[in-house]
This record gives C-alpha cells, structure tokens and sequence, in this order.
C-alpha cells in the first residue's frame, strides 16, 4: 500500500461510523463448543467465568462495539444459543 | 587493406599515434601538453604524437583519421578525458578510417589529472607522462576483436504506473511495441492523481491524466498489472526474463464499480490516496477516476483471513457475482528487451521537524494534505478547511524547504515545492479571496516556463513572502490557532505572526524501496538516493545498465512537466534500441586457451553468470559467450593461465603496471579501479574538482573480480609503495557478485603479506560507487601514510611477492 503515516482521526469519521452491534446470548442454551469465540474475526468474545446449566463455560461479551455484525457466530453455533442485532435498527422500532 | 591496418602480426609492425588533448584549458591549465606530446613521441612504437586544442572536434577526429590513412598508424592512443565520456567518439573516427576500433586506448588526463591537480603543474605533467606511457605499453599489445551481434525482443517492461510510467508506455505502445505496465498500488496514476491542480497553467490534475490512463486501461498494446511487484530480472540487454508478483485483486473483472459492496462492508479505514483524510472500506476502489476500475479487497483488513469466509456482505450485494475469495497470487514470466524505471518518489515526513507540531497541532498540514483538502472530489469537497474544527481560516502560512535544502531534513532541493505553494496560495486566493496568506522562503525558485509570472502573479494577488523559515510553531491550546516566531532576514526583524492553519511544504524523497530496485537492475544512486543516469549531460535517461532507462521522479525530484519530457525521451531510447532489433555486443569477453586448462572447473564456481560449462570428457571447460558478461573474475580465479579476457589480457595489464612502476615506484600508488563503480567515482572526484595527491595510477577493467593477485604482486614485485583495489558496494556489482572474490583474493593476498613480513596496509581494498570521489579522494589521501612510511628494505622484500606461493 502507499506509504503515508496516517495518524489524523478522518474528517468522515462520524458520518461512516459502522452499525453498532447488540450481541445477545442464551447462556444455558451453550455446551461450550467455543466456536463462536475461535471463528470471530474482532475478537469480540471471551469464555466466561460462570458455569450454566449444561456445566459449561459459556461465552462472554468482551467489547460490543468491536463486533461487526457479521453474524458468523449465530451462523457457526450449533445450539441456536447467539445472535446479533443491530442497535439503531431497534431505536428506530421505538420511535 | 583494411585487413593489412588492422591485424599486424609483428612487434616491429606497430606504429602508433598519440594525441594529447588540450581541452581548451581544462587540460592545459594544468598540464604541459606540448612537453606530454614530446615525451610520448619517444616511447617504443611511437610513430608520431601531437598535442591539439580539442581533439574530440571534427578537426581533431579528422586529423587521426588522416594520420592512419597517410602514416600508415595501426595504433591511436588520445590522452584527454575519461574514455566513459568519449572512447566510443574516437572508436568510430578510428573506424571510418578503417582500424579496428579495439585498436584504441584513452589515456584519461583530465578526470584522474589535471582536475584532480589544479595547482601542481609539474607534477601533474608527469603524472599524465605516466598515463600515456601506460596506454601506450597497453595498445602496442591489443589485437583487433569483432563484436557478436545480440538480437531484442521487441517487448518492454515499465515499472511504476505515475505520470511517467503512463507517457513511457503509451508511447512505446504507440510506436507498436508491446508494453507491460507494473504497478504496485491497485491503481495506476501515481502521485499527479492525488493532486488538485498543477503549475503554472492551474490545469485539473486528474481532468488531464484521467484520459491517459483509460488509453492505458484499453490500449491493445499495453499489459496492464496492477497490484504486481518486480521479483527478479535476470539476463543482459535486449533479452531480459522479469518474474512479476501479481497479488490478486479478489474482486473479477466483471466489476461494475457500482460500489454495492463497499456500502455493506463493515471495515473501515483510512484512505491512503487520501492522506488518511477520508475513509476507506476493506474493498474499496482507491479514487473515482482508478483504472483499473475494478474493486479491490484489502486481506489485511477483511473480516476474512485465509480461507474462511466469515464475512459474506460484499459477495451478497455483488450483483454480477464478481467478489471471488479463491483468487492466488501468480507470478509471470516476462520476455522483454527494454525496461523503463519510473518508480517514482516519496514525500517527505516532516515528524522529524519537532519545532514545526507536525502530529501534534492538528491545524499544521502537509502539502500533500493540502492537496486532497482542496480538491473538488477530495474528503472535504474542495473546502479547505482546519482539521481542528472543520471551519474555513481566515488566515494561512506556507513554510518553504521542509525536509530540503536543510540538514536535518534532505541536503538538496526538492525542485517543485516553490511552485506547488505559489499555486496553493492562489488557488487559496481564489476562492477565498480575504484569506491573510504568508509563505516563509529561503530562496523563491521559479525558474522555468511561466513560473516567474505566476510568482508575479500571486504577489499582486496579495500573498505575502517572507525571507526567513519560522523557528518554532506554537499552538494556543483553546483555539488551536499557531503563532509563528523567527526572523525576517531581509528586514532583519524577529517576526510573532498569528495563523489558523500551517502548511508544511513538504520536499520529495527516494522511494524506500529504492534498494531494492537498485539490485534489481544493477542501478547506482547518487548520495541522495535517486538513480543515476549513465551520463548527466549527455545520457540522461540511460542507466548505466545496457538497456535498463529511467524517467520521472526515480532519477531526481521533477515536475509534471520534466517527468512527462523525460519518460518520452526514454521511451524514444527504448524505441531505437528494439527498432534496430540487434545490438552489437562488446568483445571484452572470456576467451579460453585450450591448451592450458585442466578442467579444474575454478573458474566455472566463481562466474556469476553460469557462463562456463565443464565437459568431464575432455577434462576441459567450455565458455558460453552469449552468457559472459567480460567481467573477467573466472581469468582472475585460473592457476593455468588457460582464460584470458579480451582487451582485458593480462599480458595488457601486466604492461600497463609495468609503465605505471618504470619511474619512482616506491612512491607510487597503483590502483586497479572497476569500470562501473570506481573508475567512475575516480571521474567523479575529477568532475568535482576534488583535489588528492598526484602518486595514484589508475588502471581501469571491468570488474574488481579481474583482479588477479598476480597483478597485485607484480606491482610490489616492480617496487610499488602500495596498491589499491577498488570496485563496487556489494550489492552493487555490475556482475551480480564478482566481488565477493575479490574480497577473497585480497584477504589471501594479506595473509600472504604478513608471511613475508610486509605491512599489509600496503594493499588497500576500497569499496567505492560511482558517486563517492570523496571517498576516493580521502582514500588516495589516507594511502599516503603508508607511502611515506615504506622502506627501501621493505620494497626489496616486497619482490619477493612473485617468487614463492
């Protein structure tokens, strides 16, 4: 790539700003397969210290807005036990 | 006739001519030419010898060439320059009248002589004595050679798609040859398409490259490889084999660049052809005019890594199904016989300028930055406005030579960063017309077409130069305004000036991978890192490369204009060489004495060029001369005397050494100096008037490598104070890595010294390039220590070099 330091915050910064994510997790659906925290791309998920009703660690949320919403972790999950949701899509529900 | 000329047999036969040249005063000043001419008419075989004026004239070339018609001369020694300037000029006049061209010899009187002994006329007299004595010893024993005929592939290879590159190649392809295009970034256009309007006509930059580059995008001609890196270059003039890298784009070309995909792509990152001023998604097409048109996908940015696609958004909103994740990288083989270096440059990065804030007052942009700021299609929509708060400031200062002419920046000038702010301040003026503007100078240079109006221009408009860089920029904190301090020197006045945006003007830089490029094509770099041409007045796109041509911003910082005039001077270069479609081949190439080889297969391990084939069978070896490039390093390496190398011979050698150590040799320093780099640093030093003790015979061969330490002993043999080797950096070598065996040879040649007891400080290996005179300047000097400090004693001992093994 060319090479030119880019340190400046971009002037369109705001206006590209990525859709926020909103991760939502079945805690006691998960058995701890632990393929949503290998395959995500952001790094977005941890294990968790807490054991569910299936005597597992599921996972847990490291930093929300990492997360790009691209679904891969309801795709890879073979108990239905996350999904993701874009949080603006829900406001605009409200309003 | 001509037959009878040019191949006497006989010692008694030879009748030779020497010309010392006055070269107006450039010889003359400093030596007694007339008292040269005379001496040299003395020597063995000197049939005549004349001093003239300037013998590379028509006159003088006629008078040679009617002196070896009327006085029947088959040698011609000229005693004047470096024969890197004009041995090819006396070679033809020797030619038209029908001696063989190898029957020639220079005798370099000026470069190594007279410029580098501007104040010591007798001394420099004798010294030039001494170099025509060994020209003469050497071309009494040169034969006459025929050259081999090379044919060209009528293909050509540029490398960087800039403004440069695209005239390069539009032009070559226009003349009808085929052209691959290889360009690293994902798009051609270069830095011209980053910038907003060009000097002094105010053109829109991309509105006058954009057509250029869709000729390229869909000239029958033109291969175009975007995103694609010279690996390796292999081969000679005429015959290049160039392995290309071309990294896959991931995106087919089917693309519509309807820029669905990039809508969908959840990265986002800044934007290099924007400075970082804008953003970018992970696929994404660098700039709206890009050709190819054709998206691309970032790997190092996108969701997915290696082979699992974690992210399908972009293949999804791909309506003709274009994004393809399997594509690999390929790597190609080109065929070409020409190539064209316009690799371009880099800007400046004026972090290292602390005083300036650069990074740290967001208000304080580059040039570069200012670029994309007010152009129409840039991040802000042609609004220059402060990265702080985003509003329009009333008032601007320019600061001129950052990172040039400075010294802690770069020594030399950058050449367009005058202009480029001339025309920022009126394009400022333009649409602003109230803004305050100050440009803080060292020196304003608008020297070329219409550049001195436009200067005129923008003082009339308002725009205020002041003499005199600021020392420091501070910022107020709150505001973000920048107060300048420093001083007016031409009214010799500390000035306190208050702005709301800085604009650094930046200067040009060599590309950081100049290196790399440079061992690619065997290329020199002058001190300041950009290429260098084969002769700066009279080959200025030639590398020194045979074949191997250079334009634009690659060989010095230039202008839109300069690097256009000289991609088409090079492509015109390129172009004489394929539509000739042969080139003739010098004849300084390998010869073998059959009798004398054993098939010991030395000189096969150390030719760079897999030249030499070994035929158990016969116990003999085989050289391929196609493939020989005369460095010499295999005749240097043969214990038997079996390889001899043409006009190269060590008989020649011998003799010239032999010349060099007749007189006051235990105060004499004999140097052998490779054609390429020190011999060409030795002119250098001449050209630059860099002045050394007058003690130093140069004797020029190809390569350091042809070397042979029976040279080196021999010298001391002869009762030389001390000898010099000296050739290229490695990496450097124009034979790949001859070199290295050089460095050998000299470190046996030292163990072998101190065997025998002898200081070997005497034997000095340097490592000189074609732009450090200085160095060779410092050597000679340094070298003159160990001179004074050689004993009669230890010149007897030395003798003794020759006798035992």
């Amino acid at each position: 790539m060319v090479p030119v330091r880019t340190w400046r915050r971009p002037l369109d910064a705001d206006k590209v700003k990525p859709p926020q994510a909103e991760i939502h997790i079945i805690r006691d659906r998960c058995k701890g397969c632990g393929f949503c925290i290998e395959f995500c791309p952001k790094d977005v998920l941890e294990e968790s210290n807490e054991i569910n009703e299936r005597g597992v660690r599921p996972p847990k949320v490291v930093d929300e807005s990492r997360c790009a919403l691209c679904g891969f972790c309801s795709a890879v999950c073979p108990d239905f036990a996350i999904f993701t949701k874009e949080k603006n899509a829900k406001k605009k529900e409200n309003q | 006739m001509t037959e009878a000329l040019s191949q006497p047999q006989e010692k008694d036969d030879i009748r030779i001519g020497v010309y010392v040249c006055h070269c107006g005063l450039n010889i003359a000043g400093s030596v007694d030419c007339k008292q040269v001419a005379d001496f040299a008419a003395t020597l063995p075989h000197v049939v005549l010898a004349k001093d003239n004026r300037y013998t590379c004239s028509d006159q003088g070339q006629e008078l040679i060439k009617k002196d070896i018609k009327e006085e029947k001369l088959n040698r011609v020694v000229v005693a004047s320059c470096s024969p890197r300037l004009h041995e090819p000029t006396f070679r033809r006049a020797c030619e038209e009248a029908g001696l063989n061209k190898y029957l020639f010899e220079m005798a370099n009187i000026r470069e190594h002589c007279s410029w580098v002994h501007l104040y010591e006329k007798d001394a420099a007299t004798e010294k030039a004595k001494d170099l025509v004595r060994m020209a003469v010893a050497k071309v009494a024993l040169l034969e006459p050679e025929t050259e081999s005929v090379v044919s060209i592939t009528p293909k050509a290879l540029v490398i960087g798609g800039g403004v440069a590159g695209i005239q390069a190649a539009l032009d070559l392809a226009d003349t009808g040859y085929w052209v691959y295009l290889v360009e690293k970034e994902p798009s051609i256009g270069g830095r011209m398409a980053q910038i907003d309007k060009t000097f002094p006509t105010m053109d829109c930059s991309i509105c006058i490259l954009a057509p250029k580059m869709s000729d390229v995008g869909k000239h029958p001609h033109i291969e175009l490889l975007t995103n694609s890196e010279v690996l390796d270059v292999k081969g000679y003039i005429g015959n290049f084999k160039v392995k290309v890298l071309k990294k896959p784009r991931y995106v087919t070309k089917d693309c519509s660049a309807c820029g669905e995909c990039s809508k969908v792509c959840p990265v986002i990152a800044p934007n290099e052809f924007d400075v970082g001023l804008a953003t970018r998604h992970a696929v994404y097409t660098p700039f709206a005019q890009a050709v190819p048109s054709t998206y691309i996908i970032d790997r190092n940015l996108c969701l997915n890594k290696e082979n699992i696609i974690v992210c399908d958004k972009c293949i999804k909103a791909c309506e003709r199904k274009t994004i393809d994740f399997n594509m690999k990288t390929e790597t190609l083989e080109l065929d070409v016989g020409t190539i064209i270096v316009a690799t371009g440059a880099d800007v400046y990065d004026p972090t290292a300028f602390v005083n300036y804030g650069y990074t740290r007052y967001p208000n304080v942009i580059t040039s570069l930055e200012f670029e994309r700021l007010i152009n129409a299609g840039g991040p802000s929509g042609g609004h220059l406005i402060r990265p702080s708060d985003v509003q329009i400031p009333d008032s601007v200062a320019f600061i001129q030579c950052v990172g040039s002419r400075s010294e802690s920046g770069n020594l030399y000038c950058s050449n367009v960063c005058c202009m480029n702010t001339i025309k920022d301040a009126l394009l400022i003026k333009e649409h602003w017309p109230d803004t305050k503007i100050y440009a803080y100078y060292v020196d304003i240079r608008a020297f070329g077409k219409g550049f001195e109006d436009l200067y005129k221009r923008a003082r009339k408009e308002g725009v205020l130069f002041i003499r005199g860089l600021p020392t420091e920029i501070v910022e107020n904190k709150k505001t973000h305004d920048l107060w300048l301090v420093g001083e007016n020197t031409l009214q010799q006045e500390i000035y306190k000036t208050k702005v709301g945006m800085v604009i650094l003007s930046v200067g040009i830089e060599p590309r950081q991978d100049s290196e790399i490029i440079q061992r690619l094509f065997t290329l020199s770099r002058t001190p300041d890192g950009f290429f260098m041409e084969a002769h700066p007045k009279l080959r200025p796109v030639d590398a020194p490369t045979g074949g191997v041509f250079l334009a634009g911003c690659a060989e010095s910082p230039k202008d839109i204009k300069d690097s256009v005039t000289q991609a088409s001077a090079a492509a015109a270069r390129a172009g004489i060489l394929m539509a000739k479609g042969k080139v003739t081949v010098e004849a300084i190439t390998s010869k073998l004495i059959s009798d004398n080889c054993t098939g010991c297969q030395m000189c096969a391990k150390v030719c760079p060029f897999n030249a030499i084939n070994v035929v158990p069978e016969r116990k003999k070896v085989e050289l391929i001369e196609a493939a020989c490039s005369g460095c010499g390093t295999c005749g240097a390496e043969c214990p038997f005397d079996a390889i001899t190398m043409r006009h190269f011979t060590d008989a020649q050698i011998l003799a010239q050494i032999d010349a060099a150590t007749e007189l006051d040799a235990d105060k004499k320093i004999v140097a052998f100096c490779c054609n390429w780099c020190a011999y060409a640093g030795a002119d250098f030093a001449g050209v630059n008037r860099m002045q050394y003790p007058t003690n130093v015979r140069i004797i020029r061969t190809m390569c350091s490598g042809r070397v042979a330490p029976k040279f080196v002993e021999r010298a001391f043999a002869r009762g030389a104070a001390a000898v010099l080797v000296a050739g290229c950096h490695f990496g450097d070598c124009h034979y790949i890595n001859a070199n290295h065996q050089t460095q050998k040879r000299a470190e046996r040649l030292w163990k072998k010294m101190e065997r025998l007891g002898l200081n070997r400080e005497r034997l000095q290996l340097a490592w000189i390039s074609a732009a450090e005179g200085e160095k060779l300047a410092s050597t000679a000097k340094n070298m003159q220590a160990v001179v004074s400090s050689v004993t009669a004693e230890e010149i007897e001992k030395s003798k003794k070099m020759t006798e035992r093994g």
